[in-house]
């Protein structure tokens, strides 16, 4: 038995020996599921270039506003800008959050690809998600009840979505169905002919159609130069400004790789 | 009753019995069955030049000179498709503007699907995302994309009152009479030349770190993540929940505070695992900061605490199992109350102790949502024994969720998340299995 156990003991000490690695100060990204893909490929670049462990997790920009300020991640990704609150409850905390702006985003109406409808206004959109038109009829679409998807409360892409297309105060239909990523909605989208719902512009593929807001298409074009009508920042936050290591993570979107990979991504650079 | 009337009851309970074990039975095969013949396509599949290509680059494996003859003998292939493209490209320009606009925006979709299957054209500088460094790499998909590339996917808006029907046209027609009509059907016919298929078996699949959040790539570090939790949950849960058993069983006099706490052990087991995930977070990240973000060691914690219960009572009813008789003996012979149980009811009762532990360390490994705020992360390098108190990880399960919604590419890449899938279905099931195996073994040890 003790022969066993000692046999063990050495094992242990073999494979430890073995993966014990120098420990390197490592990035911890959490927050936006809509940043996520940008950080993610930053992630594996930055670790690929500067043997720095970066570790990404998409739980919502609510969340990620929460690990900062809890001190549990180094950058807090987010699809919209932190609230006066999540401010003042950092500051609190002693945490000085301090945003750089990664890649604009327009925030695209998605409907599936078989449905006619091309174009809605904003009024539109407004009044399908307070539940005053519930068919695609009164659109211009065929005779079908409307699906209205809309995501969770933590998701940073609804906030965005409240305030600049249907206005703060409005209270969106309780038949809405919420989705807790872009991901999930993408595909609840593209399985549903009758349903709408609203996605970051680096999401949108060949599965779901993207329609006009007021006439304007979300393109790269038109986000950059403002005339689409829903386009955002994107924000990286950090725990004061970023210094050393955070910084050069958090000033990669004005690199000229960075800019490719927002590009390629399907995101839009500043 | 009559004999009659029992036989006829006794032979439909038998009937409701195998009737129930088949639905079962057939239960499993439908969530198995796709489980396992989807999971083995990750690392058993039809790869193309263009996997080859991707582990050479990115993994530094293969021949170098089997790989170079191969992508030359492609390459003579796709030459001839490139040279097309030159051809309609010039003469594009020699057309008339409004025609030129015309087919100018067709012409970019052919030469977008032509990209998706072959990977970026010479000459074009090197994308920065792996994921269009290299064309389609598996052959399945690529038949998918050769599809793309021949027909263009239009729908039918003819009814205003229905939502419309997808049909498709092909994309040669509308090249017709231009030099690129030629291109379609040279593609087709010469799909296995351009990408040369092959049986391939990728075992990198277990052992490579993913490349571009899991486009190309394996699963190691989420299986070593996995590993780690359950191994950690299982160091912290085994040796407590046997001590507590011994407790319950041994020493604590029946009364109000025992069963108190028996009560509440048995409450714990059903609390639901997303309230150890919260308590985690509350309780061994934000108060006892045990570590300073989520971590390996933090996870392992609140899986422990999540499985301490099923120990507890798997360990206590394996030592109440032991018979009265080893007990009185050992007792008799003048023995002490420790001594008896340390050397003669804990090791009768380790069969069913390992049992309950083992079963417990299979629910650690498959467990979400105590480690969604805890340890788990969607992506993430794979970290050393030395690294378990500071980094998270990624981990299966999570991972698994994580590519069924949130990834952005999540259609393009099933067959990995049906991987992992059946990666941690194995996992579980080996895990099952050697607690079969050793409880045997114990127990045919002791009957000596």
């Amino acid at each position: 038995m003790i022969k066993k156990i000692s046999l063990f003991v050495v094992l242990l000490a073999v494979i430890l020996s073995m993966t014990a690695s120098a420990a390197v100060t490592s990035l911890v990204l959490d927050g936006s599921t809509t940043v996520g893909p940008i950080a993610k490929t930053f992630a594996a670049y930055f670790t690929k270039k500067y043997r720095v462990p970066v570790n990404v997790s998409e739980s919502g920009s609510g969340n990620g506003a929460k690990s900062l300020i809890n001190g549990s991640c180094t950058i807090a990704t987010m699809s919209r800008a932190m609230k006066a609150a999540e401010i003042a409850a950092a500051r609190q905390k002693g945490v000085n959050p301090v945003a750089s702006i990664v890649a604009l985003d327009g925030l695209a109406m998605v409907v599936h690809p078989a449905n006619p409808v091309r174009s809605l206004t904003k009024a539109q959109i407004t009044s399908i998600y307070r539940g005053t038109i519930t068919n695609w009829r009164e659109v211009g679409g065929p005779n079908a009840r409307i699906v209205v998807l809309q995501r969770e409360s933590n998701s940073g892409t609804e906030e965005s979505f409240k305030e600049l297309v249907i206005g703060k105060g409005v209270q969106i239909t309780g038949s809405a169905e919420t989705q807790s990523s872009n991901g999930s909605l993408k595909s609840r989208v593209s399985t549903t002919l009758s349903a709408i719902g609203f996605l970051g512009h680096g999401f949108v593929d060949g599965s779901v159609k993207a329609i006009a807001v007021n006439g304007v298409f979300p393109t790269v074009a038109a986000v950059k130069n403002g005339s689409y009508p829903v386009s955002r920042p994107l924000y990286f936050y950090t725990n004061g400004q970023p210094v050393g290591v955070v910084k050069q993570f958090v000033d990669l979107p004005n690199s000229a790789d960075g800019k490719r990979m927002i590009t390629e991504l399907g995101f839009i650079n500043r | 009753m009559n004999i009659g009337t029992r036989k006829i009851l006794d032979r439909s309970f038998t009937a409701v019995g195998i009737g129930s074990i088949v639905v079962m039975a057939v239960a499993l095969m439908i969530v198995v069955v796709p489980i396992i013949t989807n999971g083995i396509g990750a690392v058993f599949f039809t790869g193309t030049v263009e996997h080859r290509k991707m582990l050479f680059s990115e993994f530094k494996r293969g021949d170098s000179e089997n790989l170079s003859s191969e992508v030359a003998s492609s390459d003579r292939y796709r030459a001839k498709v490139y040279g097309m493209l030159t051809g309609f490209e010039a003469e594009l320009e020699t057309m008339a503007p409004e025609k030129k606009a015309e087919y100018k925006a067709k012409y970019s979709e052919v030469k977008a699907a032509l990209q998706a299957l072959l990977g970026p054209f010479p000459g074009d500088p090197a994308p920065m995302l792996t994921r269009f460094k290299y064309g389609q790499t598996r052959w399945e998909k690529a038949e998918e994309k050769l599809h793309d590339l021949l027909y263009e996917s239009k729908w039918d808006n003819s009814n205003p009152d229905v939502m419309a029907k997808e049909y498709f046209v092909s994309r040669a027609i509308g090249f017709q009479g231009t030099s690129l009509v030629k291109l379609f059907p040279y593609v087709k016919d010469n799909m296995e030349k351009l990408l040369l298929p092959e049986f391939t078996f990728y075992w990198g699949f277990i052992t490579d770190s993913s490349v571009d959040s899991h486009f190309f790539g394996g699963i190691w570090p989420e299986i070593q993540g996995t590993f780690f939790l359950a191994v950690g949950a299982m160091l912290f849960a085994f040796p407590l929940g046997v001590v507590a058993a011994v407790y319950f069983t041994e020493y604590a006099r029946p009364g109000f505070l025992n069963s108190m706490l028996r009560s509440a052990n048995s409450t714990l087991a059903g609390v639901p695992s997303i309230v150890f995930g919260m308590f985690g977070l509350a309780f061994f990240i934000n108060t006892l900061k045990v570590s300073e973000s989520k971590s390996v060691i933090a996870g392992a914690l609140t899986l422990a605490i999540m499985i301490l219960p099923t120990i507890i009572r798997a360990a206590e009813e394996a030592i109440l199992a032991v018979p009265k008789t080893y007990r009185e003996a050992s007792l008799s012979l003048g023995s002490t109350k420790w001594n008896t149980i340390a050397t003669v009811i804990l090791p009768a009762a380790l069969p069913g102790i390992i049992t309950g532990g083992i079963i417990s360390l299979g629910r650690a490994a498959g467990e979400t949502a105590p480690i969604i705020f805890t340890a788990a992360v969607s992506v993430g390098s794979a970290i050393g024994l030395a690294d378990v108190f500071s980094s998270p990880t990624p981990a299966l399960s999570w991972n698994i969720y994580n590519l069924a919604s949130e990834h952005e590419a999540a259609a393009q890449i099933r067959h990995v998340q049906y991987g992992m899938v059946l990666a941690l279905v194995s996992i579980v099931l080996m895990l099952n299995l050697s607690a079969i195996v050793l409880r045997a073994r114990i127990s045919k040890k002791l009957k000596g």
